[in-house]
């Protein structure tokens, strides 16, 4: 059970996300880095060779703005960048360039839902940066105690992030993780980004406070590292009871930056932050400010796709559930996919439950991604209608599905293999059948027609029987009744 | 005005920086600083009267690239003109700010 915190709790967070462009923000190196060889994906800008100058890729402004208009918030039309200065390895120049004061879109908001009430959570700003490299050490451990030196790939360095700045408007952890999952849900939708936090497209510092008796802001504190959604949560739980615990006891909270370490499930404070951040702004000289005029703004706005929220509006006038469409928008391509089975002529709630229940199943099972999946929604469509139409069960439907995720056969060899054909077992075909097994079984049929099937196991036997013999094509509801007939 | 660090103050730099520096080096590192300082000293004497400022005052569209990703030729010769590598990686100091 999560901790309830004595005190109001104050979240804003900093969600950094890849963008989905080919090469990096101010060179053409390539952006496809991971698994790369170390510092292969380098040239002499975003290795800072003296002389080179950085030139603004295209691509990555039209992701931010794009980004900064889903949260609703402005583009602005005039933008620059500035250096922002740290004496860390892992920016070849020893700055880095970020926007800082005119950002590229400001304001806007998400709206969320945690513990099943609404939250609007207010967006302070989206702001473009390069990402930096990446630092090994070479310890057994791969952490810097113990290392006499670093090691640094710049692979990374110069790829384009979105820095999205919330205001402080999250209240507890759960609504921090709902954030950032609709965040990243947008990014995806959007095709900003993939989102994927475990391989760090998407990276989220948080702050957290917590409010002072009189409802003023307590002093906050940043923490850092955190590679899932999961662990988020738990940090900010860990964060949340430690700062109680600490003003508890008569203590007070440091402005600190500390580092979430998920092995042994901690907050640690980082050495020598109380000496550091002093950044040294000054604006990016080799860089013109980033003019954007009202017509791309408005060719921006006639791009944007369908949003998860209006997605799920939509799919409401299907008759689903709210949680039926939250699962069947989680993901664009899982929607898209329902919608296509849904236009080859398959029921709606019908269609929502089969990729809801069986395709996110059979996914599981393979560990696939829906644009992995081999069966074509014309496919399942069809699947659904036999199933509807009673010409195939349930059970059936659901094993030939399995095969035709599995193998690239089509439908017909795959319903072959079953056993089963399409049609419906009914009327006087039925009825044979019926009487058939009802002879085969005469202690059973004896049984139940003196009354010694009080629990109705004997007769599920018989209809079981049915079932097996016609490979699920007799209606289940027919059997029953004819049965219920006979056996009086 | 011209200024000038004595070693007190250039291992406060150092501190503050988040370097070490030998003892053997301090003396290097003070007139490095001092060569800065008089160099500054030197362009401080300038008559930069209505000389604008250095910030972008015009609002004219900024350059951008296609996103086109290609690879630069010769990237060896970057591991050749650095300081020191290790295997595939340039070798730079620790820092502590992490640990």
């Amino acid at each position: 059970m999560s901790y309830v915190s004595s005190r109001p709790v104050v979240i804003g967070l900093e969600v950094h996300i890849q963008l989905n462009t080919r090469s990096k923000l101010f060179c053409p190196c390539s952006t496809d880095y991971i698994g790369k060889t170390p510092n292969t994906n380098v040239c002499p800008i975003c290795l800072a060779v003296p002389g080179t100058l950085p030139l603004v890729n295209d691509s990555a402004v039209a992701l931010g703005s794009r980004m900064g208009l889903g949260l609703r918030g402005e583009i602005q039309k005039y933008s620059n960048f500035h250096r922002k200065n740290y004496f860390y390895p892992d920016l070849a120049k020893a700055y880095q360039i970020t926007q800082y004061g005119l950002t590229i879109t400001v304001g806007g908001y998400l709206d969320i839902e945690a513990d099943g009430k609404p939250k609007r959570v207010r967006i302070h700003h989206l702001h473009l940066e390069e990402d930096a490299g990446k630092l090994v050490h070479p310890t057994a451990d791969g952490r810097l105690t113990g290392a006499s030196y670093s090691l640094v790939d710049y692979n990374r360095g110069g790829v384009p992030l979105s820095e999205i700045v919330s205001e402080p408007d999250i209240s507890s952890p759960a609504e921090a993780k709902e954030y950032v999952a609709r965040l990243r849900q947008l990014a995806r939708y959007l095709d900003v980004s993939d989102g994927e936090m475990e391989s760090g497209s998407l990276r989220v510092d948080a702050n957290i406070s917590l409010s002072n008796p009189g409802g003023s802001l307590g002093t906050r504190v940043e923490i850092k590292n955190m590679n899932s959604l999961k662990a988020l949560e738990r940090a900010l739980e860990y964060e949340t009871e430690r700062q109680n615990k600490v003003l508890d006891s008569g203590g007070r909270i440091v402005q600190e930056t500390r580092l979430w370490d998920d092995a042994e499930s901690v907050t640690r404070s980082m050495r020598n932050k109380e000496t550091a951040s002093d950044y040294r702004y000054y604006p990016e000289m080799d860089l013109a400010p980033i003019v954007i005029t009202d017509e791309q703004i408005e060719e921006f706005k006639k791009s944007m796709p369908e949003l998860p929220w209006e997605k799920r509006a939509r799919f409401a006038g299907y008759g689903l559930s709210k949680e039926e469409t939250a699962i069947l928008t989680e993901r664009k391509e899982l929607a898209e996919y329902y919608e296509a089975v849904v236009s080859f002529g398959a029921p709606p709630a019908r269609a929502a439950n089969w990729v809801r229940m069986d395709v996110l199943r059979v996914l599981n099972e393979l560990s696939r991604d829906i644009r992995e999946f081999k069966v074509k929604p014309e496919t399942l469509a069809e699947l659904v209608k036999y199933v509807e139409a009673k010409e195939l069960s349930g059970t059936v439907g659901k094993e030939i599905l399995d095969i035709l995720a599995r193998e690239d056969v089509p439908f017909d060899e795959a319903l072959k293999r079953t056993g089963a054909r399409t049609g419906r077992l009914t009327g006087g075909a039925l009825e044979t059948l019926i009487d058939r097994i009802m002879s085969a079984n005469p202690d059973l049929v004896e049984a139940i027609k003196s009354g010694r099937d009080k629990k109705g196991g004997k007769l599920k036997f018989l209809q079981g029987q049915v079932m097996k013999e016609t490979k699920g094509q007799a209606d289940p509801r027919e059997t029953a009744s004819l049965l219920s007939e006979k056996l009086v | 005005m011209k200024m000038t660090v004595d070693r007190n103050v250039t291992l406060r730099m150092a501190r503050a920086a988040q370097i070490r520096i030998p003892d053997d080096q301090v003396g290097h590192m003070m007139d490095s600083i001092n060569d800065i300082l008089d160099f500054c000293a030197l362009v401080g004497d300038l008559d930069c009267a209505g000389v604008p400022d250095f910030t972008w005052k015009m609002k004219r569209l900024a350059p951008r690239r296609p996103d086109v990703a290609h690879e630069w030729p010769d990237r060896d010769e970057f591991k050749a003109a650095a300081p020191t590598t290790d295997g595939d990686f340039f070798r730079v100091p620790k820092i502590n700010a992490e640990e």
